[in-house]
């Protein structure tokens, strides 16, 4: 009789375990699947958006040395206009897939879609 | 038994959530991921690092690129140590970096002056990706030419000397040089995984399989993927940095021979190596020298390449045959002959 009590008490706490785990598990992969833009400046995280969740347009103008617009909507991001040079970062067009990246090397200023199927890219 | 078994059963639960808890939290540790982006020898840098020491290694990363670059590497930087080389005519080289000079030496010579560390005259006079880009006349060239050349250079294992007037210009091995630096240092430390990109040069660093997409010349995305275990990956292409005039286009990878850039039929190579310093400099060699000659320079060491033409064929040395997949099928591998 003893061992019974005992018995349904283990199962509890192999149960919250398995719990815990997979809540762990849950919490650390959300959002795996959907593709997060990144906007930094100087390596400094400037803004963060969910592109699969995202409905408003959003304009974002980041503080640095020349007058940079990064434009996210439609599930793209994209640098609208730059005061740069070379304005390759415009060049680079819309955003879209995951791993995509545009840079504006004069303003330091990184626009990237996390994950991507491949480790890196040489260019 | 029946008292006793439930007791057992007791520890052996115990025991086994103990177990899963500290397995859990080993993996959650060891897991840890940290990414950072930087700019740094004129390109935008990135790290990926799993670990324990993920972040520290992530900004060590940074740390031995910056380092490098204005200490050491960047002839435009007044503190750094080829500014002083080309200034004097003479600089001492640290015993840490004189390897990286004998590999660059070395494969001047090896590559026939494909590989010639020795153009900042002439770089400066094309000026591309500054605001002096233009298309120089033919005597200045020329001159710039004869006052340059790897051969006028050398390096006694302790000190570096040159002719005055010729400009050592890192550009084409820094890279690779950072990325060997880079992974000295994760020795060390508590990596289990890393990625960190200068500008497109690669290190790959940890167990495991890696892939790599190599960039579609003049377009976005990649069109082929390496698969690679631990390594180092550069890519010298034609698309990278230019400036059209009169409808001629002028890219950044000058042939030491002529002063101009480099026509050799390809478009982009990349070039698959243990060694940063070596993956870094061939592309450049084998971007000038063409396919053929190019082929038999990375055999001489050891190295993998792919090779894109103009022709958008593939053609990969016989290493990696079997890891690249071309992912765009405007793209075809030459049949082996």
């Amino acid at each position: 009789m003893k061992g019974k009590v005992i018995r349904k008490s283990d199962f509890l706490i192999v149960g919250i375990a398995v719990i815990a785990a997979l809540c762990l598990l849950y919490f650390q992969r959300a959002g795996d699947g959907h593709r997060i833009a990144r906007v930094t400046v100087n390596s400094l995280l400037v803004e963060e958006i969910d592109l699969d969740t995202q409905t408003e347009k959003t304009v974002i103008k980041p503080d640095t040395e020349y007058d940079v617009v990064i434009v996210a909507e439609n599930g793209e991001i994209y640098f609208e206009s730059s005061s740069c040079r070379d304005k390759i970062c415009v060049k680079t067009g819309h955003l879209s897939k995951k791993g995509d990246t545009a840079v504006c090397l004069p303003a330091k200023t990184v626009v990237s879609i996390s994950g991507g199927e491949v480790d890196a890219l040489t260019y | 038994m029946g008292i006793n078994a439930p007791r057992s059963k007791k520890l052996l639960i115990a025991l086994l959530v103990a177990v899963l808890a500290a397995a859990g939290i080993f993996l959650i540790l060891t897991q840890k991921e940290y990414s950072l982006d930087f700019m740094a020898m004129d390109t935008y840098d990135s790290v990926k690092v799993s670990g324990l020491e993920a972040k520290a290694a992530a900004e060590k990363a940074r740390e031995i690129t910056e380092n490098l670059d204005v200490n050491v590497l960047s002839r435009h930087s007044e503190k750094s140590l080829i500014y002083a080389l080309n200034r004097d005519g003479k600089a001492k080289i640290p015993t840490e970096y004189s390897q990286y000079f004998n590999t660059m030496t070395g494969a001047f010579y090896e590559s026939g002056g494909a590989f010639d560390f020795t153009l900042g005259k002439i770089s400066d006079l094309w000026g591309i990706g500054t605001d002096n880009e233009r298309v120089p006349e033919e005597d200045e060239i020329k001159a710039a030419l004869d006052k340059a050349g790897a051969d006028k250079a050398v390096f006694d294992g302790g000190t570096f000397t040159v002719p005055e007037g010729l400009s050592v210009d890192m550009g084409a091995a820094g890279k690779g040089i950072a990325l060997d630096e880079i992974r000295k240092a994760y020795g060390s430390m508590l990596v289990r995984r890393a990625v960190v990109s200068l500008g497109g040069s690669i290190l790959l660093y940890g167990k495991g399989d890696f892939t790599v997409g190599i960039q579609t010349p003049g377009g976005s995305g990649y069109m082929a993927v390496l698969n690679l275990k631990q390594c180092c990956v550069s890519t010298s292409g034609s698309y990278e940095r230019y400036f059209e005039k009169d409808g001629v286009r002028y890219h950044h990878i000058l042939d030491p021979e002529t002063g101009y850039p480099a026509d050799s039929g390809l478009v982009s190579v990349t070039v698959v190596s243990d060694s940063g310093t070596l993956s870094d400099i061939l592309s450049t060699a084998c971007f000038v020298l063409g396919l053929e000659n190019g082929k038999a320079l990375c055999e001489k060491f050891g190295c993998e390449a792919v090779f894109i033409d103009i022709e958008n064929t593939v053609h990969v040395t016989d290493g990696i045959k079997d890891k690249l997949e071309i992912t765009d099928d405007t793209y075809r591998i030459e049949e082996s002959r």
